[in-house]
């Protein structure tokens, strides 16, 4: 009799071989999407340029090459394999207004974006589940609250209310940070909201709740990993929204600030070059086009992925 | 009965005429305070009539530190203007824009703000027809203008904020005329043969401020090291224009007295690091750069030169500075009330070609731009401004150049170059080297000749049209157009030449000027132009008691530093 009740009782079931099985039935239908490989490549490309940085450029991205090498102010690219004199230094990308390699700096700011994405985003998610999950599961006036007070940031387009936010910060990259994060907590608490109060009610956590399971353990251990795929789905796009925030920030001079190689600034510090010298503002505004495209492709993907009418849909 | 009754009628209405001859001399005869509602103008011929009542502004004595004692307008055409003391300077400075003259009557009639501030009357060639904000100005000549009339019946000033932009406009044929070509754009309109490129040879200075009441720019041997560690030939060469120069010292050669006293350092990297060290900084501190990104002849590029400068105090003193853009009314605010806790980089164009210009008001003993005022400059500067003579003023002005060269407030960069463009269908076009140039001298070529419009396109909109209350260029060159000085600058020299004064003259002590007034001059309202005029203009911006004193701002920034101060400052 002790062994049948073991052998039924949640408790038992091992967690981590459930989620294996779905992550590995995720992953399966992830890679049938051509969208999300197409994405997948892109960003594993980028998080290689991002590591391998300092072995890619060939130049400090911050070093005046004034001096150092014979070149010009905002000087168009010279490649030798297409035609650039042999005798002239080459790059690939240019030479910015102020005497540094173009290559280079774009080189670095793939760190910079892709650290802008996870770290805002991250701290996004963190703080937006915890509220979202709390404010769910407590109902009653405190949800109301919490969610109200999510209603009043979530008023305000995100975009200027992080203007505002750095203005009382102050500019520079880690309020904007800060100010990017804090427009994004919301939209995931207002997700693990409406997850946790579809959750709570199935019949898995009310079997839980009668073996005497804690609330931390409801919302933590069976409630959170359930609301899981919705919250990457959402992670994912919003990495990409993200990005755009931070180099339109930069590009204000709001945030990054010189002489750091991110995108939006080197779109900000050049733009008036746009006629004169467009390769200065052409190389970082693909880079942002393709970050931003990688993240949106994945994020439909695993969105597709994680949709059982799609796979029902993909199976039939 | 009835001859009786037209005798008596035919008395009352002699009667009426002769009181209403005498009407004006019934006005207020004119004192300190109240120049603007006495004298009234009536048509050009009656200008020099025996019943000319002249006004005038004063003040009570020179004790307020000013040196305008007083000003008169002893008969219709004639302006007195009793000096306080001797100012060398005088003459350049009357020709200065914001020294121009409106009628009496309608400074009285604005009091002092509201209209005059977008409709300003004036004696020029061309009228204010339309301001239509945020998009254009349009001008009309002024057909009645007592000299040269202009060739274009109208004139449209625009304003577009981006170089490259304006460079657009020129190129499309869609602007005659554009301001302050962007140094990468020179090569484009010397190579145009569509395109005139017109050099302008104005002194300026772009120089690296630092505030001597905040650590650790309170240190002599901190603002000695950054002196010499900074290369600032490496700046010229790479970020100015041709025709740029390193400033050795802090008013250009080209302006009398300028350049007495030692040359500025020389670059030494390594006496600076020492220089550093001695001071107790060996590996540099931390700071910021504060700029404002608004395009100046002096710094074209102001985040290019910021970000050189970032890397050199980093690379040859160890200092972190951050670069911190500001916009450009807080940045002017904080800098020039000595608010900023790092370096700045600001500079200033010549307003008139004499070294008062640059240096007094810089380092003059009420400024707090670089924080406490250095007695051993402000010192001899006080003393040469009184000396006409050049000769006598030069070893005053070494002494002055060798203290700030010292004590170094600041370190001058550049004297940079700055050049315009025009079509090349526009006939004199040019630019002087003071002031700005003036849209009667320059003809666009056109099938119409009936009719010609020139479009002229400058890099921001004007703040105000009432320029005895602006100091913004942008504001300067349409009031230029449309309000004249007693004098004017020549178009290719620093020299002045008559405008609405056919002379000035001074006395021995050069403390007491006599302008005379040009006759048959007429305002845009049809009015005439006499000394009460002068007299009305001058009180609205000197005279803190007059209830005209109110303008933009209420600042009047040029009358208060060109002539050490207002008169008349009510009592807190």
């Amino acid at each position: 009799m002790a062994t049948r009740t073991e052998a039924i009782s949640p408790e038992t079931i091992n967690p981590s071989q459930r989620s294996r099985s779905l992550g590995s039935l995720t992953i399966r239908r992830l890679f049938k999407q051509r969208n999300a490989i197409v994405g997948l490549t892109i960003l594993t490309i980028l998080l290689l340029i991002a590591v391998f940085s300092p072995q890619i450029a060939p130049y400090d991205p911050e070093l005046v090459l004034i001096g150092i090498e014979d070149v010009g102010k905002r000087e168009s690219p010279c490649i030798h394999l297409l035609g650039c004199p042999e005798d002239q230094p080459q790059h690939i990308m240019g030479i910015d207004g102020n005497f540094r390699d173009q290559f280079s700096r774009v080189i670095y700011g793939t760190r910079v974006s892709l650290f802008i994405g996870f770290s805002t985003i991250g701290l996004a998610v963190i703080i937006g589940s915890l509220i979202g999950a709390v404010s769910g599961y407590l109902g009653g006036w405190a949800d109301n609250v919490i969610m109200r007070f999510m209603d009043v940031i979530l008023a305000f387009p995100s975009f200027l209310l992080a203007i505002a936010i750095i203005t009382v910060l102050g500019r520079g990259l880690q309020n904007a940070l800060y100010a990017i994060a804090v427009v994004n907590i919301p939209v995931f608490a207002r997700l693990m909201r409406a997850s946790v109060l579809s959750l709570k009610e199935q019949e898995f956590v009310a079997a839980s709740r009668a073996l005497g399971a804690s609330p931390f353990r409801l919302l933590f251990a069976r409630i959170l990993p359930n609301a899981a795929p919705t919250l990457i789905v959402q992670a994912t796009l919003s990495i990409a929204s993200a990005i755009l925030e931070a180099a339109a920030l930069s590009f204000l001079g709001l945030g990054a600030q010189p002489p750091t190689p991110e995108w939006g600034t080197m779109l900000g510090s050049e733009r008036n070059q746009v006629f004169t010298s467009p390769h200065l503002v052409f190389f970082p505004g693909i880079a942002i086009m393709i970050t931003v495209l990688a993240f949106n492709l994945l994020g439909d993907g695993i969105r597709d992925a994680l949709d059982p009418r799609l796979a029902q849909t993909t199976k039939s | 009965m009835t001859k009786k009754l037209y005798s008596l009628i035919a008395l009352l209405a002699v009667a009426s005429l002769v009181l209403a001859a005498c009407a004006p001399a019934a006005g207020d005869a004119g004192s300190a305070g109240d120049a603007g509602d006495a004298g009234t103008s009536g048509d050009a011929g009656s200008a020099g009539d025996a019943a000319f009542e002249g006004t005038s502004v004063a003040s009570e004595s020179c004790d307020y530190g000013g040196k305008i004692l007083s000003i008169e307008a002893v008969d219709a055409l004639t302006v007195v203007f009793n000096l306080c003391k001797p100012d060398p300077a005088f003459l350049a400075k009357i020709a200065f824009t914001p020294f121009g003259i409106q009628p009496s009557e309608w400074i009285a009639e604005t009091g002092g703000a509201g209209e005059l501030l977008e409709h300003p009357i004036g004696t020029g060639p061309y009228m204010v027809q339309e301001w239509d904000r945020g998009n254009q100005i349009v001008f009309t000549r002024f057909d009645d203008y007592w000299g040269e009339a202009g060739a274009a019946a109208t004139v449209t000033l625009r304003w577009l904020t981006e170089g490259a932009a304006r460079l657009q406009e020129l190129q499309a044929g869609t602007a005659d005329f554009i301001t302050n070509l962007a140094p990468d754009d020179y090569a484009t309109v010397i190579g145009s043969d569509d395109l005139v490129f017109i050099p302008q040879d104005n002194p300026n200075v772009l120089y690296l401020a630092m505030t001597n009441t905040f650590a650790p720019f309170d240190n002599q041997l901190v603002r000695q090291a950054i002196a010499m560690g900074i290369d600032r030939q490496r700046i010229v060469d790479n970020f100015y224009p041709e025709g740029s120069e390193v400033a050795d010292y802090f008013t250009p050669c080209s302006i009398p007295n300028g350049c007495e006293g030692d040359s500025w350092y020389e670059f030494d990297p390594e006496a600076a690091r020492a220089l550093l060290a001695e001071a107790g900084y060996p590996d540099g501190f931390e700071t910021s750069i504060y700029y404002r990104d608004v395009f100046r002849a002096y710094l074209p590029e102001p985040p290019l030169v910021a970000q050189e400068l970032q890397a050199q105090l980093a690379a040859n003193l160890g200092i972190t500075a951050a670069v911190v853009p500001m916009e450009s009314g807080e940045f002017i605010a904080a800098s020039t009330d000595g608010q900023l806790d790092g370096f700045y980089l600001l500079g200033w164009g010549a307003d008139y070609p004499h070294v008062t210009n640059f240096l007094d008001f810089h380092f003059g003993s009420g400024n707090p731009q670089f924080g406490d005022p250095f007695a051993e400059i402000y010192g001899p500067l006080e003393e040469a401004s009184s000396i006409a003579d050049l000769a006598t003023a030069a070893p005053l002005y070494a002494e002055a150049n060798n203290a700030i060269r010292d004590l170094v407030p600041m370190v001058p960069i550049a004297h940079g170059g700055v050049a315009h463009a025009a079509l090349a269908t526009l006939d004199g076009a040019y630019y002087p080297p003071f002031g700005a140039n003036e849209f009667y001298r320059m003809s666009p070529t056109t099938d119409d000749p009936d009719y010609v419009d020139m479009v002229y396109v400058q890099n921001a909109e004007p703040i105000s049209l009432y320029c005895a209350d602006e100091t913004d260029g942008e504001s300067l060159r349409p009031c230029q157009q449309v309000v004249e000085t007693l004098l004017d600058y020549a178009t290719d020299s620093g020299d002045t030449v008559p405008e609405l004064a056919t002379s000035c003259t001074s006395n021995e002590d050069s403390t007491v000027w006599t302008c005379s007034l040009r006759s048959g001059v007429l305002f845009h309202d049809g009015s005439a132009f006499d000394a009460n005029d002068v007299v009305a203009s001058f009180a609205a911006g000197l005279d803190a008691s007059s209830p005209y004193h109110v303008g933009n701002t209420g600042g009047f920034d040029y009358f208060s530093y060109l002539w050490d101060g207002l008169m008349n400052v009510p009592a807190e």
